[in-house]
């Protein structure tokens, strides 16, 4: 409860910045609902002080009035409508890049434990629903009490038994929009399920309409198609039925509420305790009264929607970023490129402890020092720890024993983004941003020249298919790359890099093969990029691996040999026995 | 109007219901009208001090509202039926439809495009035909009828009242043009914003590596920016009409207030008159909104019509002549005739005069550059399309004779890129053959060299894969789609470039394994990479839509300068080891 007293107290806080014009908002709600409560009074009035008193200079008057508070409610209404509009979406706004600017100060670590979907419907559904709790919410609590608190005020200063009937029928409609809100909750929910099931194997087959076609499997979708249509109309009907229970209620009572006015109402007048104004003013009056019931009841549901949403967002907020600077971390300058590994254990599970079961170690008391500018090939088969070792270079992780060192100082003793920066990290399929190839180039350094752009391309070969684009550089690669295939793809991250200048390279060598001419320009492009640096390099290619400096294989998280290709052959050992069984 | 018309066709089948709800509706409107006169009637009694008259009067209230309440019951619980019985129509036959268009018709079209006529378009069009129809008839009546009675009564009075209402239901009909295009590009930039925020989070690796979190951040803001203004500029649409709309009819109140409040005074007009005619005009607001908002809404419809019958009446292209068999027996010859191809007016040619004869049992492989017109050719054996010129024959049926599903159970086409259903992995393998016994599938996964890592996932057979599942290596997806491909057990297979992401060993033992399944079967290789190609025995080589060259490898390897440089010459080059890490460094 305290938590949650918290939480709503930061939404509070979101809205500080605003206070101003919330102030303008809350009188322009406040006169809006006023001047929505005076016509049917006034209506009242002309009947009473303007027809029965016989004084049309009272009526024109009274219609005058009406005809104002109407003039005011539109002026006042556009004013909230605006008002509210722009402070729930700015605080929207601001929330967004709160959330976004705190995804990304997370560790690799939380990306890889998080799905994306999870992470993004953060920043985007998540925060949707608290703004309707936001605008909506707050709006409605505040202008319906004020209503209710107001029609009710003004009933029982005009007569107070007549009153007193009237709110007769209040328990029996919020009995019955508190069952309704009940029930159809849950029956809205599965609509809305249902339809995305609908959507995402509509999805689905588009995208998969090769596979469809090449096994012939059309009918299997249809029928399955056909089920997802019938739940989805099933649980339509149910709404349906509510609906078509709840509305004609409501009508009903407000019906059986005028009835019972006119009938008492209208023997209070014969018995000459009231006049015929009023009783006309209690009828106009009825609706204005049901309406914020009813409204009322259906801000529960918001009310617990957006709680949720807030929940999950605060789920986010409070996860604290896990790799931070050391307070006396420095800025590297420029690195010279010595890696060592002190004892390094590091397992994925984050609570493995020393005396756990040895197979969730990733990796296990690898101690390895690479001097500056040296290649290196890690080898082994899956689950051997070749990623993770090289993860633990770039800090992606931190280790749970021991100490990854570059230039003899521990990762955690420079500032990371400095130190990234003259890392260069290359991917297997390599990951374009939506943007122009030149963008995509000058990723890790902005302020690159054309010409710098250039050249890095040409010096990894890219530019060849470059220059064959129709708008060359300036072409647009489409989300994620999509309009490159994979090997280009690969070689515009590489002259990513290139043009980074890093002093560190850690290269996960790409598998799947590409043709033959963007093949040979990737192999020529890597002699580029491993020259001259420390490189620490996953490879998959006996030709990758026999141009590396030293090769380094990995068995089970452990460092089983390392040596050179010949001298690992002559060993006879473990990266012998791959080898020759590859070779037959 | 024609899309209009056609769209009613749509409510045909039930029109009996509609009908029925618009009777029902109009009944429970006939209520509605009846009882401000009912209150007038008892304003009457009251000025006479006609006390006994009351309860008469107040019973047919609660009479007419308990009888409005089954009515209305009624009507929306039979309207509701007709709305879901369209739009369960539209949707089968939209589906349907797209099922039996051919693969062609998909190439020029954006996933997207189809999928938002699937959704909003038919959401639009049943919308209208279920509830707007009859929003629209019974507003209209409501109007209509209440209209009439206040012109019986007064029709000085009747039409002041009434003159803003034109106003209303143009200002309504405005508000629905103008919002929604307003709410569909905020829509938009939503969709813009996520797409934004999915970049950062799935490329999070290339951001942090590079230390550019600044930069993204930017983007977003701007992204923010964008919908920020979008959502203001719809809540300004929003703040203009709304109030607007409400205060129109007010107008009219008011001035039958002031009109008829003199008219009472002069004695031509009595008090319980006036109090109906002011029930009505508070009564009158909404139905005049919704006039105006049906019509809007019925114009979307018609638009949505239009884009929705654009996809319907494409007539499929792949198709049997009525009464065709289906493909006969055979050992698996296939032969190409002269075949050519050309995917659009405009396209060149992707194949040119190709013929070919390949014996039941052969293994061919296929070589070629981006674009010779590999995947070209053994579409056309999967009958994915039609030949332009010529016939393509599977052991002597020309296949337009006979039904595409019989071809498609004999051939079994594996792409490269290996799509997997949202299904677990036992379905996936299965697809083919859906009443698969779990053995047959291990044997398939087995034979695909799959077996071994499906067994170590959480759920082993059962884990659920694709796009809301686990996601698997590029290795792991061809393995599956391999599995599947042999589970079909296919006359003729054909793998399209399939193997691309497994290292030699795995290919190696996928050899052996289609040594044993695919003896006395035809098979066609894709692939340019040494390792794959040893799985065919002859070689063609291919260029610009045409066969260039045919022979083993070692004949090409040594006489075709070519074909040296399509393949990837070095076996150094061939991967030794292929991580199935799920999590590689990205």
């Amino acid at each position: 409860m305290n938590d949650r007293r918290r939480k709503i107290l930061w939404v509070l806080g979101l809205l500080r910045p605003y206070r101003t014009r919330i102030f303008w908002m809350l009188l322009a709600v406040i006169a809006s609902t006023a001047s929505a409560l005076a016509p049917p009074w006034l209506a009242g009035k002309a009947i009473d002080s303007g027809i029965l008193a016989d004084d049309a200079t009272a009526l024109t008057w009274i219609v005058i009035a009406f005809a104002f508070a109407t003039a005011v409610n539109a002026v006042t209404s556009w004013l909230q409508t605006w008002l509210v509009g722009w402070v729930g979406i700015r605080v929207l706004q601001d929330l967004r890049e709160q959330v976004f600017k705190h995804v990304q100060r997370m560790s690799i670590g939380f990306f890889t434990r998080n799905r994306p979907g999870t992470v993004i419907s953060r920043m985007t559904n998540d925060i949707e629903a608290l703004n309707q709790l936001i605008s909506d919410g707050i709006v409605t609590l505040f202008a319906n009490m004020l209503t209710l608190i107001g029609v009710v005020a003004i009933l029982i200063a005009l007569d107070v038994r007549l009153a007193l009937i009237t709110m007769s029928v209040l328990p029996l409609l919020v009995i019955t929009s508190l069952l309704f809100r009940r029930f159809s909750a849950g029956a809205f929910r599965r609509t809305r399920e249902r339809i995305a099931a609908i959507t995402a194997h509509l999805q689905e087959t588009l995208s998969g309409v090769r596979v469809v076609r090449a096994f012939g499997q059309e009918p299997q979708h249809v029928n399955r198609m056909t089920e997802l249509n019938q739940l989805n109309r099933d649980a339509n009907m149910s709404t349906v039925y509510l609906n078509a229970t709840y509305f004609p209620a409501t009508e009903l009572l407000t019906a059986a509420g005028t009835a019972a006015i006119l009938l008492f109402g209208g023997w209070q007048v014969i018995e000459g305790n009231i006049m015929v104004g009023v009783v006309v003013t209690f009828i106009g009056y009825l609706q204005l009264f049901f309406d914020p019931i009813q409204q009322l009841a259906q801000l529960y549901a918001t009310y617990q929607q957006g709680m949720a949403a807030l929940d999950k967002i605060f789920g986010l907020l409070d996860t604290e970023a896990d790799i931070v600077d050391a307070p006396d971390a420095v800025d590297p300058g420029e690195l010279q490129g010595r890696i060592t590994f002190e004892d390094v254990s590091f397992s994925y599970d984050l609570e493995a402890d020393a005396d756990s079961l040895s197979d969730r170690w990733a990796i296990r008391h690898i101690d390895l020092e690479i001097p500056e500018g040296e290649t290196v090939a890690l080898v082994g088969s899956t689950g051997a720890g070749k990623s993770t070792l090289a993860k633990l270079v770039t800090r992606f992780h931190d280790p749970q024993e021991g100490r990854v060192l570059i230039d003899g100082r521990p990762l955690y003793g420079w500032q990371q983004r400095p130190l990234r920066r003259q890392m260069g990290i290359v991917p297997q399929e390599g990951f374009l941003f939506s943007g122009t190839i030149a963008e995509n180039v000058a990723f890790g350094r902005p302020e690159a020249t054309d010409e710098e752009i250039a050249s890095a391309a040409a010096a990894v070969g890219a530019d060849q298919f470059i220059d064959r684009l129709p708008d060359g550089i300036e072409t647009e690669v489409g989300e994620r790359g999509i309009q490159l295939s994979s090997g280009q793809r690969q070689l515009v991250a590489f002259a990513r890099v290139i043009l980074a200048r890093p002093r560190v390279l850690i290269l996960d060598e790409a598998t799947s093969a590409v043709d033959t001419r963007t093949e040979r320009t990737i192999e020529n492009a890597l002699e580029r990029l491993l020259h001259g640096r420390t490189a620490i390099v996953i490879a998959h290619r006996l030709s990758t691996i026999r141009r590396a400096d030293r090769i380094i294989v990995l068995d089970h998280g452990e460092i089983a040999e390392t040596g050179s290709h010949d001298e690992l052959i002559a060993a006879d050992g473990l990266y012998a026995r791959l080898y020759s069984a590859w070779v037959n | 109007m024609p899309t209009f018309r056609r769209l009613l066709g749509f409510v045909r089948p039930h029109r009996r219901e509609l009908w029925g709800s618009l009777i029902f509706a109009w009944a429970a409107m006939g209520m509605t009208v009846l009882i401000p006169s009912l209150i007038g009637k008892a304003v009457t009694a009251i000025q006479d001090g006609d006390g006994d008259a009351l309860l008469p009067i107040a019973g047919l209230i609660v009479g007419a509202a308990i009888l409005r309440l089954g009515l209305t019951m009624v009507r929306r619980i039979v309207a509701g039926k007709v709305s879901l019985a369209v739009e369960f129509d539209l949707r089968q036959e939209l589906y349907g439809h797209l099922q039996r268009l051919e693969l062609g018709f998909f190439d020029h079209q954006q996933t997207g495009q189809l999928m938002s006529r699937a959704t909003v378009d038919l959401q639009a069009i049943r919308f209208f035909l279920g509830y707007g129809l009859i929003f629209f008839s019974q507003s209209l009546l409501t109007v209509t009828l209440a209209g009439a009675v206040m012109f019986w009564i007064n029709p000085w009075l009747a039409l002041i009242g009434l003159a803003p209402a034109p106003l209303v239901v143009i200002a309504a009909l405005r508000f629905t043009r103008v919002s929604r295009p307003a709410m569909q590009e905020v829509q938009q930039r939503v969709a813009e914003l996520t797409a934004e925020a999915e970049e950062t989070v799935t490329g999070i690796r290339v951001v942090k590596a590079f230390s550019r979190e600044d930069h993204r951040y930017e983007r977003f803001q701007a992204a923010v920016t964008r919908l920020f203004d979008q959502s203001l500029h719809s809540t300004r649409i929003q703040a203009f009409f709304q109030p607007l709309i409400g205060a129109l009819p007010q107008i009219g109140t008011a001035l039958v207030l002031l009109v008829g409040g003199h008219q009472v005074l002069a004695g031509s007009l009595d008090l319980g008159q006036f109090t109906a005619f002011y029930a009505y005009m508070l009564m009158l607001s909404s139905p005049l909104r919704t006039v105006g908002m049906a019509l809007g809404m019925g114009q979307r419809a018609i638009a949505a019509g239009n884009r929705l019958f654009e996809v319907l009446d494409r007539d499929p292209e792949i198709v049997a002549p009525p009464g065709a068999p289906d493909l006969p027996a055979g050992e698996g010859r296939v032969e190409l005739e002269g075949v050519g191809l050309t995917y659009g007016p405009d396209a060149p040619p992707a194949l040119v005069d190709i013929s070919l004869d390949v014996p039941p049992g052969a293994r061919l492989g296929l070589v070629g550059g981006s674009g010779a017109g590999k995947t070209s050719l053994v579409a056309l054996i999967a009958r994915l399309y039609d030949p332009t010129s010529g016939a393509v024959r599977i052991d002597g049926s020309d296949l337009r004779s006979v039904t595409p599903d019989s071809i498609r159970h004999q051939v079994a086409y594996v792409s490269d890129d290996s799509f997997l259903f949202s299904d677990s992995i036992g379905a996936n393998i299965a697809y083919a053959r859906p009443d698969a016994s779990p053995e047959a599938i291990e044997r398939a996964a087995t034979l695909a060299q799959a077996d071994g890592f499906i067994r170590e996932l959480p759920d082993g057979y059962d884990t659920v894969v694709g796009e809301r599942g686990l996601t698997l290596s590029g290795g792991q997806r061809q393995r599956i789609a391999i599995a599947r491909a042999l589970l079909a057990d296919p006359r003729i297979l054909i793998l399209d470039d399939a193997t691309s992401s497994l290292d030699a060993t795995t290919e190696q033992a996928i050899r052996d394994a289609l040594d044993e399944v695919m003896r006395d079967r035809t098979t066609f290789v894709i692939g340019h990479r040494l390792s794959t190609l040893s799985l065919a025995e002859t070689i063609l080589l291919m260029d610009e839509g045409r066969i260039v060259d045919r022979g083993t490898h070692e004949e090409l390897d040594s006489r075709s300068p070519a074909y040296r440089s399509l393949i990837v010459s070095g076996a150094e080059d061939d991967p030794l080891f292929v991580d199935d890490e799920i999590e590689v460094v990205r």
